[in-house]
């Protein structure tokens, strides 16, 4: 990941949502990005000119333009219209993005568009969350990466966030290797990123 | 055989549906993918088709189609009757939060400009006091309060405008309690879509949500009523059976707002016998 003077930024043309440049290139704010939160109290995975990506969760297109800046392409996906206007305008700028308005939990309605990925990232506010990730491992390449950024608020307001973690964990790690786990306060309250990888061998290229 | 976005593809070979993005964008709404077969896209089959020549033409097409589909979606989800009203009423709500904090504040400075001037002793609705300040004050807050003014005449047409259309969208939770009611009950639902899939319980406690989460936390009373308290039948219901009424309404509500999404006419006989079963539980015994 690109830093300059320990600030997170990204290379790309900048005026998306009004962010503010740093020689050149675009700040990726850790506060309005919980992906680039997970970079600045975690490791997450480093992204690589060459991945292809399928983004759940895209809503207005401020942290798909990001990740964007550093990947080959990214499948956005986002269910909500008004968001999905801001999106198709980001990707409209940005040729790399393939904006698919669908229902992430529901792959079978966009399977059809995609190509496998090397890394899934999820950030949706709904109550299955894991299983929603799970529904999506369908399109990872062996040795991929699945990034979850677990709302634990929306998956049961009434419980301990922690416990809210730990069954997510426990849920994601029989079918994936959790290579990292952490809290994003205080960027992002009550909110974990779970950072896990298939545990098939990569292809060797 | 795989069904992808450009076409059919099997061992054989592959079959383009078409080269025209709007045919594709089309033929995309009805596919439904079978997951336990799917295989993902490799470019290269489009390739080998002939439907690209090199894999940034590939993406320049699929975001093509996607975006247009897209755009449909975006649409088709715009098309619904209650759409507009939804931004109607709550544009009512932000108009009226807006008139009582100008009004308030308007207040205070006539105050300060008249010191011989009291409000103990004289009902004074809002839209009264505004006439007494524009009648007796100057300059800069006789122009605000007639600013106030012209803003309360656009809630009240606003409101008939509101009224109206749920008479129209929503006609029957509109028959049980009132329009405007109505309408805010599928505003904090996001839409009659969303109001006719709730139960009446949650109906009940729609707009008291601090309340409902409180007590789902630690226990406290849980809300008997939330927007529809407004509506006078439950407001003016003896408090030992206001929760009874609130609780009959929100059930008939529930069923009205089904009738609303999926018939979308009045049913009368219904409306009568609900409103009887509603005055029925605000009864004493």
């Amino acid at each position: 990941m690109i830093r300059i003077h320990n600030v997170l930024v990204s290379p790309g043309e900048g005026g998306v949502y009004g962010e503010r440049m740093l020689d050149g290139y675009r700040v990726w704010d850790p506060y309005r990005s919980k992906l680039a939160a997970l970079y600045t109290v975690g490791t997450g995975i480093e992204l690589a000119p060459a991945m292809r990506v399928l983004y759940l969760g895209a809503a207005n297109g401020t942290t798909v333009s990001h990740v964007a800046d550093y990947v080959d392409t990214v499948y956005a996906v986002e269910f909500a219209p008004r968001p999905m206007q801001d999106l198709l305008e980001v990707a409209r700028r940005r040729r790399n993005i393939v904006p698919i308005m669908a229902d992430a939990g529901k792959p079978e309605e966009y399977a059809h568009f995609m190509e496998p990925v090397d890394l899934v990232y999820q950030d949706v506010a709904q109550p299955d969350q894991v299983s929603i990730a799970e529904r999506n491992l369908p399109f990872l390449l062996p040795g991929g990466w699945l990034v979850l950024m677990l709302k634990t608020r929306s998956v049961d307001v009434r419980r301990d966030p922690e416990d809210v973690l730990a069954e997510a964990r426990d849920a994601l790690a029989r079918r994936l290797e959790v290579v990292e786990v952490c809290w994003l306060d205080p960027y992002h309250l009550d909110h974990a990123a779970i950072v896990c990888r298939d545990r098939r061998c990569a292809e060797v290229k | 055989m795989q069904h992808y976005w450009f076409g059919d593809v099997d061992v054989e070979g592959c079959r383009i549906a078409s080269r025209n993005p709007e045919d594709l964008a089309r033929r995309v709404a009805s596919l439904h993918t079978d997951m336990d077969s799917f295989e993902p896209i490799d470019w290269r089959t489009a390739q080998a088709c002939g439907l690209v020549g090199d894999r940034g033409e590939y993406l320049r097409m699929l975001r093509e189609v996607c975006t247009i589909s897209a755009r449909q979606k975006i649409a088709a989800s715009y098309q619904g009757k209650d759409v507009e009203l939804l931004q109607m009423v709550r544009m009512l709500d932000e108009l009226d939060d807006v008139i009582n904090l100008l009004h308030e504040r308007a207040v205070e400075w006539y105050q300060v400009s008249t010191p011989s001037f009291s409000r103990k002793y004289r009902s004074l609705p809002a839209r009264k006091m505004i006439g007494v300040i524009r009648k007796n004050s100057g300059g800069g807050l006789r122009r605000v309060a007639d600013e106030i003014d012209r803003l309360a005449g656009l809630r009240s047409g606003l409101m008939r405008e509101v009224s109206d259309r749920a008479d129209e969208v929503l006609p029957n939770c509109s028959a049980l309690i009132g329009g405007l009611v109505a309408a805010r009950l599928a505003s904090r639902a996001g839409g009659l879509e969303a109001l006719a899939k709730m139960p009446g319980s949650t109906i009940q406690v729609l707009g008291s949500e601090r309340a409902l989460f409180s007590h789902l936390r630690s226990g406290s009373p849980s809300p008997k009523h939330g927007i529809i308290f407004q509506h006078r039948r439950v407001h003016n219901a003896p408090k030992e059976v206001r929760g009874r009424v609130a609780r009959v309404l929100a059930g008939k509500l529930g069923i009205a707002a089904r009738i609303d999404y999926y018939r979308g006419a009045a049913d009368p006989e219904f409306i009568a016998g609900a409103q009887a079963r509603i005055d029925e539980a605000g009864m004493m015994e």
